[in-house]
This record gives C-alpha cells, structure tokens and sequence, in this order.
C-alpha cells in the first residue's frame, strides 16, 4: 500500500541526514540573501526557523526544493545532491513537501481533485487509487466533510490544510513550511497549528520557517535564528528562548514575545 | 417606400440564397478560428521565449499581421503571393490559388496575431504561487502547463476571446472582395439584381446579428460552467477585474520575502 | 521593381498620399464624431428611464452584432431613400458620397462602443465624487465638464485606445464602397504596375506605423492624465474636505 503516514525517521539508520546544506550562497543580483548558510538536519527532526523579515529564512527553504537556484554550496536532501539538472530536481521534489504562506491551492479543482492531481500525474495513479489517497490525507487534516468543495467556499484556515494534506498525498520525507500561519486570521492559526502538530507527532521531518513561538517551544526539537542572511543562533526549543546567546536574537525574542 | 423599409417577399425568396451565404460565413469562420488558435500557441511561445532573436520574430509576426487591416492582408494574400514565382510552381498553389484557400490563409494569420496576444495576457495572468505550488509538488514542466496553467489561462482569457471571436465573424464580412459568396455578397448582389437597398443587407444583418448573439450565449454558458468553483452569482463580467487582482497578487508574491 | 520607371513611382507615389489623406480624413472626421456622440449617449443612459434604458440596449445590440461594412452599404446604398423619407422629395435627391456613408456608418457604430466605454467608467467612479459635487451645490454642467469627466476620460483611454486602433483598421472598408482611399489608390498601383506584393506591404505598414505612433501618443496622454490627477489628488481634496 502506498498508503501511510509519511515515512517515520526509519528506525534502522538512526544517524542517518535529511538535509545537508554546507556553505549556501544566494543572490538577487548584487544583494546577498544568504551568505554561507551550513545546516543539517537529521531525519525525524523539526526545526523551526525564525527572524526578522528580509533575513533570507524563506529563501533557504526555497533553495531545498529548487523553487530558488543556489548560487554557491551544496545542498544534499536524501542523499541527491541538488544541481541544476531537471531530473536531479524533480527526484528531490518527490521527496519534499511544501506548505506555502498563500496556500497557492488550484482555484479550479475540489478540495480533493487538488489532492489527486499531483499523484496522478507524477505516479500515474488511477483515479480512484488517488482519490482514496487524498480521502485519506483529508481525513489526517479533518476535511473529508469539506472534500467536494471549491477553495474559494473554504476558509482560510480550511484552505490551509487541504494545501497541507495536498502536500502530504505525494508522501514527501521532508516538508517545508514558509510561514504557514502569516496569511491567517488569527482564530484560524489554532487549527492548523493543531494539524502542523499532529503531523510532527508522526515522525515526518519538519523545516519550519514561522513566527509561532507557542509552536516552536511545543514542537521544535531545535530552533534556528538568522537575520541577514545567515544562521546567528541554534539550539533547542528550551535554551533558545530562555537563554538566548546573541544580543540580536534578544532583541528579535522582545519584539516578538511582546 | 411604402413607410416599412422591408420587402416581406423579397426577403421570403432570398431565405435560401442567404442561408447559403450564412454556410460560407461559417466555414470561413470556423476553420480560419482553428487553424489561427493552433498557429498561436507556437507563436506565443516564441514570443515569451527567452531566446531574443524568437521573441522578436514573433513580435514582429504579431504586430505586422494585428497592425495591418484585414482587407489589405487578404489583398496581399490574394493579389501578392501570386507574384512569387516559387509559389507559383509549388505544390501550395492549390491553397494560394483559390480565393477560397487565400481568405482562409489570410484571416487565419490575422485571428492568429490576436490570439497571441490574448493567450499570452492569459498565461501571465495565471498566479505565480501557483505554478510555484505545482513545482513544488514534483509536477512536470509539460503537466504544469497542461492541468494547470491553461485551465486557469482559459478562464482568465475567455472574455478576450469571446470579443476576439466577435470581432472576427464580423470581421469575415470582407471575403466578398475575392469573390467568394458569403452571407455579405449574397445580399449585395440580390441589392445589384433588384435595387432594393434595405432588405437583402437588413436580412443579411439579422442573420449576421444572430450568429454574434448565439456565440455571445455559448460564450456566456462556457463561462458559467467553467467559474463554477467561484461564489455563486459571480458573472463572467466580474473576471477582468479579477484579472487584475490576481496579476497584482502576482507581483507581490514574485517579490520574494526571505 | 523591375519595369518601373522613376516617373511612374513618383506619380503612384502622389496618388498613394492623397488617398493617404482620404484615409486619414476619413478617420479623424469619423472618431471625432463618434466620440462626441457616445460622450453624450453614455450620459444620457445612466438616465433611470426605463424608454431611454431598452432603447439604448437595442442600439448597442444591433451595432455591435452587426459587421461595419454592412452598415456602410446601408447608409450609402440606402442613404438617399432614408433621407428622402425624413425630408421628402428634396431629400431624396441628395446623392450620399461614399465619404459620407462611412463616416456616418462608423459614428453610428463606434458610437455604441464609446457610450459603453464611458457608461462603464462613470459607473466605476466613486459615488462620493457625484455626492461632494452636488453637496457643494456645483451646478450640473461644471460638475460634468470640471469633475466628472475628465476623471471618466482618464478611466476610459485605454478602451478609447483599443476603439481607436480598431477603427483605424476598418476605415479601408469604405474603398468597397467606392471611396478612393489609400487602399484604393494602392489596388490602382499593385495593378497597373503589376507589383502588388510591395504595394501592399507598404499601405500596412503606413498603417501600422501611424498605429505605433497613435499609441505613443497615448503613453503620454496617459501619464499627463495620471500626473494632473496626482496633483489634484495631493491639491485639493483636503481643501475640499475642510470647505
């Protein structure tokens, strides 16, 4: 069965990489988004990635899947090392999901032909293979009521999690999360999070790029901080808010926290 | 005149001979339609084509055969190609020898630079983010195109084609002048044989006006059925502002926030 | 240009700029009139009587239902005997040029497109604009001439645009009935001197390049439009709202 909870951090090679990312140089023309960002991050893990806006945190999650080129450094998800070569990055993008701040849902497809069309397309599923798929992943965010619906009778919130269950249904190892909660209302953060917080009970390997510092204290099992392109601060859900090191990272927790 | 303009039995008797012409205005416009649409799609491609020599290329095709009227093309067409000795003795002189093969050359170029530009605003109009969601999801080049942006660039665009298929039925009333007998001649030369000024033209425009209204409605329906996932009650009139909402929605999302 | 002799070319040559000229008079007549007149007609359908409402509906439909040169044919074979209905006998003997009957064919028919046109962009003014004019107790015909419409021509240029370069490409239609156009002119050449392939490239490309140039012009128009309405806008509103 193609069927199953997103593959847990396999228990038989523990210390075993999702991610690595060593020495990341990103450009838009002569500014530097990210200058030399090095990363790894073990399978299973969840880590929450924060800092003031224009600190180049979306950019990094954007490389690993290609939706941004790298301009120097490597970036290494499963195994695959990431070039520009287009079956290189198709390869890595069955391996990671992603959740985007705007949802980006298809306007043009039900709740649940949004879940089926990437199945379908990329693995050649029938039609009713792939509806029991995405029924299955509807029903891990709770929307199996909502399946028939168009996005546009949805709620934010509700929009939310069919992208997350969408991303699900091509059983990525790695998801991605670029401010999964920022385009919200605020009483419908809660319910995604809830969802987000399921799915890191589960054992998939989780980047997060995300201002939700109730969150990240819950879920992280690390914390990372950057402004101006580079990583200043990392470390566990716990010392990193108590015991901030940096004098920048303070100052972003006071702001924030306030 | 005797006050009513129409000859009730003139226009009774020349039924059959405008029916005819009707059947040439159709053909004339439905396969010129086809050929125009499938002629657009290469072109707009060259024209978005990031190789400079192409896009010019297509630029200039578009702008020459949109820029100059119909009648001078089909004069070109008709009058112009003969002269070229090549064409003369080659196997395409069957097309370019008829007037019939000329009209249909000559407005399907025509309706072919219109359509460049109506297919190209469409697809730029197709929201950034949700080629970038389709990307993401390890979807293909091709199967992005295919299933997601000319479903939306179809929805986005179908108020322009309506008024482009519009104009160009009209548009065909000019066929006359290389002496195919469509609908227009037919009622010009009924008003040669009998001096009537009003009837033959006066019919032949309620049949030109009832070909434009029927489209106009099929056009109406196709949208209904095609926007059915918006709210209800949303006609196909509210598209081009939202349209341009979603171009502006673009561009924010282009700008990357890291 | 094999057999063509430097006298012959200069002579089409002469014959190709005035009907260039016929062309171009043809044009500017016809949009001038068509514009004045659909200003108006849009005005007069925001009216709430139902007669004006349904008239103006069948109008519309029929005009922009029906292909132009139909209705050049119509004013200018039937021109003489609608005249002679309306203004009996004496009407009846006025023959309709060619020039004429297209440009009453085109005022008639871009008419209902420019009404649309502004019709549309009136209804997309804020209302605010009518209710701050009528507060201020300005009367009807500055609050249209100083207030509403030059906001409305600014919301309209770019259907005036598209109006415009539409028209232009239809004004060779009136040949068919006779006139002698550019495109006229260019048929005689492309026939007497057995070229027809140049002849007729360079009457489109006549026409495209006073198409590029129209729309350069409007570019500008544009951007004049958008700057008065800036400094308007950072101008007087306040004064307006302190009055």
């Amino acid at each position: 069965m193609t069927m199953q909870a997103p593959v847990p951090a396999a228990a038989g090679e523990p210390g075993r990489l999702a991610i690595t990312i060593s020495g990341l140089v990103k450009h838009y023309g002569s500014h530097r988004a990210l200058g030399g960002i090095d990363l790894e991050v073990r399978r299973g893990e969840r880590i929450v990635i924060c800092g003031p806006s224009g600190s180049g945190k979306s950019t990094l999650i954007r490389c690993i899947n290609a939706l941004e080129r790298h301009d120097g450094g490597s970036i290494v998800v499963n195994g695959i090392r990431l070039t520009a070569d287009e079956g290189t990055v198709q390869d890595i993008r069955q391996e990671v999901g992603m959740v985007f701040q705007h949802f980006n849902l298809f306007p043009h497809l039900t709740a649940i032909e949004n879940c089926m069309l990437a199945p379908q397309l990329n693995r050649g599923l029938t039609k009713a293979r792939a509806e029991k798929l995405a029924m299955h992943y509807l029903e891990r965010v709770h929307l199996t009521d909502q399946a028939r619906k168009y996005p546009s009778r949805l709620s934010g919130g509700q929009q939310q999690r069919v992208a997350i269950a969408r991303a699900l249904c091509m059983e990525p190892r790695i998801l991605l999360f670029d401010e999964p909660t920022s385009a919200l209302d605020p009483e419908m953060v809660n319910e995604v999070l809830g969802v987000m917080e399921e799915l890191a009970a589960s054992g998939v390997t989780m980047l997060c790029v995300t201002h939700e510092m109730g969150f990240a204290r819950r879920v992280a099992d690390r914390c990372v901080f950057m402004d101006h392109g580079e990583i200043v601060e990392s470390g566990d859900a716990a010392s990193f808010f108590e015991a901030p090191e940096s004098q920048r990272l303070r100052d972003f927790l006071a702001q924030i926290l306030r | 005149m005797n006050g009513l303009p129409i000859d009730p039995a003139l226009a009774w008797g020349s039924l059959p001979a405008l029916f005819d012409g009707l059947k040439v205005t159709v053909i004339l416009t439905a396969l010129p339609l086809l050929l125009g649409l499938a002629l657009a799609f290469p072109i707009c491609f060259a024209r978005m084509s990031s190789r400079r020599w192409l896009a010019l290329l297509a630029e200039a095709f578009v702008t020459f055969f949109r820029g100059a009227p119909l009648l001078i093309l089909l004069y070109l067409v008709y009058y112009g190609l003969g002269q070229i000795e090549a064409l003369r003795e080659g196997p395409f002189w069957i097309l370019f020898g008829s007037p019939f093969g000329c009209a249909i050359v000559a407005l399907s170029l025509n309706h072919a630079a219109y359509m460049v530009e109506v297919l190209r605003g469409s697809l730029l109009a197709v929201p950034h983010g949700i080629v970038e969601a389709s990307e993401a999801l390890g979807i293909t080049r091709r199967n992005i195109f295919i299933w997601v942006k000319m479903p939306l660039a179809i929805r986005y665009g179908l108020k322009a084609y309506q008024n482009e298929v519009v104009s160009f039925i009209k548009g065909t009333a000019i066929v006359s002048v290389v002496t195919i007998t469509d609908l227009t001649a037919v009622a010009n030369s009924i008003f040669e044989q009998t001096y009537d000024p009003f009837t033959p033209i006066l019919c032949a425009a309620a049949f030109y006006w009832a070909l434009v209204n029927l489209i106009r409605i099929g056009f109406g329906l196709w949208g209904r059925w095609l926007n059915r996932h918006n709210a209800e009650g949303v006609a196909a009139d509210v598209l081009v502002p939202g349209r341009a909402a979603a171009l502006r929605r673009t561009s924010d999302l282009g700008q990357v926030t890291p | 240009m094999t057999n063509l002799s430097l006298a012959e070319l200069a002579g089409y040559m002469r014959q190709l700029g005035e009907g260039a000229l016929v062309t171009l008079e043809l044009f500017l007549t016809s949009f001038a009139l068509a514009f004045a007149f659909g200003v108006l007609i849009g005005i007069a359908t925001l009216s709430r009587s139902r007669i004006v409402h349904a008239v103006w509906r069948v109008y519309a439909s029929i005009f922009m239902g029906v292909p132009s040169l139909l209705v050049i044919f119509l004013t200018f074979y039937g021109g003489s005997a609608m005249l002679g209905a309306v203004l009996g006998e004496f009407g009846a003997r006025i023959d309709i040029s060619p020039f004429a009957a297209g440009v009453i064919a085109f005022t008639v028919v871009y008419a209902a497109y420019i009404a649309e046109l502004v019709r549309g962009a009136i209804e997309n003014l804020p209302k605010g604009q009518f209710e701050g004019a009528r507060a201020l107790a300005i009367p009807p015909a500055i609050m249209w001439g100083k207030v509403i419409l030059p906001q409305v021509m600014r919301l309209a240029l770019p259907g005036l645009v598209n109006v415009w370069s539409f028209m232009l490409k239809e004004t060779p239609l009136v040949s068919l009935a006779g006139l002698q156009d550019l495109v006229a002119a260019a048929k005689i050449a492309a026939g007497a001197t057995k070229e027809p392939f140049i002849f007729f490239v360079a009457t489109a490309l006549v026409f495209i390049a006073f198409s590029a140039l129209s729309f350069r012009l409007a570019g500008r128009l544009e951007t004049r439009l958008d700057r008065g309405l800036r400094r308007e806008a950072t101008g007087h509103p306040p004064a307006r709202a302190t009055a």
